[in-house]
């Protein structure tokens, strides 16, 4: 068996690419969700119908399809036409996991933004607001909370979601484990204990947060 | 008021309408042309279909027997986490966080590769099981001939279910709760003892609220099965389509449309799942 040390800062090299890959993806998975949100909730078909084909393409396709099709598929096209710097595993984990939960960020936002009551953005616009204001300043402001307890359940999902770009070698924790229980196979418990061990450590304090200010949200109204 | 709003709108005007049709027709040219794309392809389509099928039905098999045996691990998982003993309920919520707190694919490496390891160890050979139990009723030939892959897929689904009885743990446990207390107290009151009340006024209840999550799990569980494509073994759709991909690597194009065709067969699956879910939902929510 090799050195504990050895082992252990081998895989905190991993969940420091973990939390690199969900600080960076989520984000990302934001803003676009915003837009999507934005675009299906329009009244114009041009914008609106994309947005919910979109969404629901990838919300009815495996993440472990689109991390294949974009790693594989386009960094094969990127490659062919000569373009093939451009490919690594940390564009195309980042890619897919903000392609893939930006679609579910969306109907998150969706929901946020129906939750503020109607009457909020009548109001705003009958006191002279342009559409802009009434949405920046009266409806997204109060929508906030709301949206702040599934934005942090979604946080915690997609750091156990980038477990699969470890199918493309992604550098993160369970990469780490398939490289150690690979070499060590007759014996590769310990190494599963130490992965799942982080992965407690980084989601557990998480879930707790949200749960605890989802309660005291609820006991505010 | 909501009528007065709608009413004060101003009709759509008419260059409004035409860019709605122009949108329609550019759709139609859209779908058009993503049926001519998979045309281009109809040699590769009309060689590996039927291989694609066969996936197809392995994930069926994979999710229906993995949802099976997950709503039996919920069931337990819920009844634990309400019980009088707090060992039981300790049990349970340990469970719960434990799975609900790691990676769904963490979880099926380690019974694939490490549980798996550690039972063969102690002489238990899952494959060998099946084998004797077939051989006593005389069909031991619908076995794969490989233990490969019975080993894989039968880890498989232990590891799914494992993994999903947790989740609907909190989705049965949530069910059961939201049931008004007053109709245990009327069940009781009325002579019907603790079993009773359970069985013939509280689940019957509980299920309907449960079915709207039940089923988003159901479909997620589908595109899950696609994660058992790391264990090796297990031929369902997604190792088909990755082991149909790998060798034209030198082939851009060919390897592109592969994976986009096993992405498609997910959709295929889960898309009608999906609206058949959303029209039970509206008609469970107008039932009541």
């Amino acid at each position: 068996m090799p050195a504990f040390s050895v082992v252990l800062l081998d895989f905190l090299d991993g969940a420091k690419n973990t939390i690199i890959f969900c600080v960076v993806s989520f984000p990302l998975a934001l803003l676009l969700g915003l837009l999507l949100a934005l675009m299906s909730s329009s009244r114009t078909t041009w914008l609106r119908v994309p947005a919910r084909i979109y969404i629901e393409v990838i919300r009815s396709t495996p993440l472990i399809s689109q991390v294949y099709i974009i790693y594989f598929g386009v960094s094969g096209l990127l490659a062919a036409s000569g373009l093939a710097v451009y490919v690594n595993t940390w564009t195309a984990g980042i890619a897919s996991l903000a392609l893939n939960y930006a679609a579910y960020e969306a109907e998150v936002f969706r929901a946020g933004l129906l939750s503020v009551e109607r009457g909020q953005s009548e109001a705003a616009l009958s006191l002279g607001l342009t559409s802009g204001q009434t949405f920046f300043r009266i409806v997204f402001p109060q929508a906030i909370p709301f949206m702040i307890p599934p934005f942090v359940n979604d946080l915690i999902y997609m750091l156990k979601d980038s477990a699969i770009i470890s199918v493309i070698g992604g550098a993160e924790i369970t990469t780490k484990l398939d490289v150690w229980r690979v070499r060590f196979s007759s014996n590769p418990l310990p190494f599963f204990a130490l992965a799942i061990a982080l992965y407690l450590i980084l989601s557990l304090p998480t879930s707790y947060f949200a749960r605890n200010y989802e309660r005291r949200l609820r006991a505010q109204q | 008021m909501q009528q007065a709003v709608t009413a004060s709108e101003p009709r759509p005007r008419a260059w409004l309408t035409v860019l709605n049709i122009a949108f329609y027709a550019v759709l139609v040219v859209l779908l058009a042309l993503f049926v001519y794309y998979l045309y281009t392809f109809r040699d590769t389509i009309a060689l590996d279909l039927p291989v694609w099928l066969q996936g197809a039905v392995v994930t069926v098999v994979l999710t229906v027997s993995s949802i099976v045996l997950a709503t039996i691990f919920g069931f337990i998982g819920a009844l634990c986490r309400l019980s009088r003993f707090r060992a039981l309920r300790w049990i349970a919520f340990a469970y719960v966080e434990l799975i609900r707190g790691t990676p769904i694919l963490v979880q099926l490496l380690l019974w694939g590769f490490g549980v798996n390891i550690a039972l063969a160890n102690i002489g238990f050979d899952p494959y060998n099981v099946a084998y004797q139990f077939l051989t006593v009723l005389q069909s031991n030939s619908i076995l794969p001939s490989s233990s490969v892959a019975f080993d894989a897929a039968f880890y498989g689904i232990i590891g799914l279910s494992f993994n999903y009885g947790a989740y609907l743990t909190e989705v049965f446990r949530t069910g059961i709760q939201s049931v008004d207390k007053g109709q245990t107290e009327a069940a009781l009151s009325l002579g019907l003892d603790g079993r009773q009340t359970m069985r013939t006024i509280i689940l019957p209840q509980a299920i309907r609220i449960t079915i709207p999550p039940f089923t988003n799990y159901f479909i997620t569980l589908v595109q899950d099965t696609a994660l058992l494509s790391t264990l090796g073994g297990v031929i369902e759709i997604q190792q088909v389509t990755t082991s149909l991909a790998s060798p034209v690597t030198g082939d851009a194009n060919l390897q592109m449309f592969i994976y986009i065709f096993g992405a498609f067969i997910f959709f295929c699956i889960c898309y009608p799942l999906a609206l058949l879910a959303r029209y039970m939902e509206g008609r469970i929510a107008v039932a009541y």
